[in-house]
């Protein structure tokens, strides 16, 4: 007897505009949503780096300039740490400035109270050789800038080596860099101990004493013996950098007050101006007060640099 | 329903779950596109900052300043530091490697070299709003708290997932007046700079602080080179004879006389035999 076979009920799937059976649309609606949600995953993904890169800041590239040091005292080691390097600290820190324009100026009060009066003011009328100039006083834009510490350490007791040749398995290798660097008449010393990585073909050598690893990095490489044959490797300092203090901050100018409306007076001798300028706003009547410096630029643009 | 339905439910939900990220993302990303290049899309700590009539012509502006160098140098035991006033005397005494110093009952040879330091010639720094930490600030003037129970409290508060906080890593006080926290999930920093603002108990009162992104910087190159201190000579390897103060003066007495290639010192410091020493540089002004 031949089974009937149940007749699947039949629904519409919309996006195909097909009759399907109800497990055959599941099952495209699966792959469906599946697909999507992969490509979804991805576009987020490709969306979070893109957001990742932008902000990310211009990287900060210097060359720090030379600077002449002098001896200031001597102290006493606190750590083991501080004996076993030397150590240089130093702070870098974006200029702040401001770009003054022709027929600005720029005036620094001993009190930040004066200085908001001045900009809340607005506008002020300066007697400038028999002539009324309208000067409008604002607060100055500035920009924003990083901070931070470089703390640098090279050890006294470590040497960085490298160009180690593959001649040797690692475990031998050690044992022959550690022979070589223990060489007094090469100008070694007793080592404490040895961290080679032959992959990179270097390693790094610790002495027992400090004053091994300066005599060693007088010269740019030293004799390894393997066996009969003699390889030159290349020695270098063992440094550690770190950042510490790293922060970005803006500029707030709380004392300075920038000036605008003086473009007609650029033949005029910017340090009589200034002095009028200085005068005029030291009066309180004016609503002024005690004015700190004064920087007028008539005739040229001059960059104002602001400090803490 | 059919574990089918079940399935099919939960790609749906996942699909809703991604949709509202990804539309998160296109507005911050809208945002971005809106914010001048050199700003930042959040709000970063205010410096007051003072103009004292520091003035320069022209547009070459120096991308940074360096201030503050200190280099600490480690002197052994047995060794002297010595500065004279004049380089050329320096160079001089530097350049006879041994020194013989006649004192009464004895000849003391020793040792003298350059003292070469190392200093920072080049960096290369790279910033990225950090994904692990945060920056913690708002904290009212007059706090009596030291860094440390400062840093304590804030590490408990922020530490506990009740808070919408997580497992701190590390922390750390800047100067300016801010905390940075480092989380050991990246989803805790996230979470936290979207509310924006918490009361934390600090001592007996609680505060509102504020929390933001941070930026931090990570080294990417450093090189040194060593530079010699023209004035200054390194005195090694001093027998162990004489005190302290008597040493000093005997040195001090060999590096003056001119027949010996010596000048005028400006300073000498004797680190004893068996103790140890750190010799501190900093910048010279000018």
């Amino acid at each position: 007897m031949a089974h009937k076979r149940r007749r699947e009920k039949r629904v519409l799937d919309p996006w195909s505009n097909e009759e399907v059976t109800k497990n055959e649309l599941r099952k495209r609606l699966t792959d469906r949503f599946t697909k999507e949600n992969i490509q979804l995953k991805e576009e987020i993904q490709r969306l979070e780096a893109e957001l990742q890169e932008a902000t990310r800041n211009s990287q900060i590239k210097e060359d720090i300039p030379e600077t002449k040091v002098k001896f200031t005292s001597l102290e006493n080691p606190e750590t083991d740490s501080q004996f076993l390097n030397i150590s240089c600290s130093f702070q870098v820190s974006s200029p702040i400035f401001y770009e003054l324009q022709k027929g600005q100026a720029l005036i620094t009060f001993e009190r930040e109270e004066v200085a908001q009066n001045v900009i809340r003011m607005g506008k002020h009328h300066i007697h400038i050789e028999d002539v009324d100039v309208e000067v409008v006083a604002k607060p100055v834009p500035l920009n924003s800038g990083v901070r931070f510490q470089v703390h640098e350490e090279v050890s006294k007791v470590k040497i960085n080596v490298s160009e180690i040749p593959d001649a040797l398995p690692e475990d031998q290798m050690r044992d022959k860099l550690e022979l070589s660097f223990s060489k007094s008449r090469n100008g070694g010393g007793e080592v404490l101990c040895v961290q080679y990585h032959r992959p990179s073909h270097s390693a790094v050598v610790t002495f027992m004493e400090a004053g091994v690893a300066d005599k060693i990095l007088k010269k740019k490489d030293y004799p390894l013996y393997i066996n009969e044959n003699c390889y030159n490797v290349i020695v270098s300092p063992y440094t550690e950098t770190h950042l510490k203090q790293f922060q970005m901050f803006s500029g707030i100018s709380e004392r300075t007050v920038l000036l605008t409306g003086m473009e007609d007076l650029q033949m005029m001798d910017e340090e009589i101006l200034q002095d009028l300028v200085n005068i005029h706003f030291q009066r309180e009547k004016n609503g002024g007060g005690e004015v700190e410096v004064v920087k007028c630029a008539l005739d040229q643009p001059c960059i104002a640099y602001f400090e803490e | 329903m059919s574990v089918y339905d079940v399935a099919l439910c939960a790609l749906q939900e996942e699909q809703t779950r991604l949709m509202r990220r990804l539309q998160e993302l296109q507005q911050q990303r809208r945002e971005l596109r809106d914010i001048p290049p050199d700003q930042v899309p959040f709000s970063v700590p205010a410096l007051p900052l003072v103009f004292r009539g520091h003035t320069q012509q022209g547009k070459e502006v120096p991308t940074c300043l360096v201030s503050k160098l200190r280099i600490c140098y480690p002197l052994p035991g047995g060794s002297a530091l010595v500065n004279f006033d004049d380089p050329k005397v320096a160079e001089r005494v530097v350049q006879q490697k041994e020194h013989k110093i006649d004192i009464e009952e004895c000849r003391l040879r020793v040792q003298v070299e350059a003292l070469e330091l190392p200093m920072v010639t080049t960096i290369q720094v790279s910033t990225q709003i950090s994904r692990w930490s945060v920056l913690v600030s708002g904290f009212p003037a007059g706090l009596r708290l030291s860094e440390e129970e400062l840093l304590d409290k804030l590490e408990i508060f922020f530490g506990k997932i009740r808070n919408g906080g997580g497992e701190v890593e590390t922390r750390e006080l800047l100067l300016q007046g801010g905390v940075v926290l480092g989380f050991t999930k990246d989803t805790v920093a996230q979470h936290l700079c979207q509310v924006g603002q918490f009361t934390v108990p600090l001592g007996r009162q609680s505060f509102p602080l504020r929390v933001s992104p941070y930026l931090s910087g990570e080294i990417q190159k450093a090189e040194i080179m060593f530079r010699p201190v023209p004035q200054s000579g390194l005195v090694l390897n001093i027998p162990d004879v004489l005190d302290g103060p008597e040493l000093q003066d005997i040195l001090e007495i060999h590096f003056q006389k001119p027949s010996r290639g010596g000048g005028e010192v400006e300073s000498l410091r004797v680190v004893p035999p068996g103790q140890r020493g750190l010799a501190v540089f900093t910048a010279t002004s000018g």
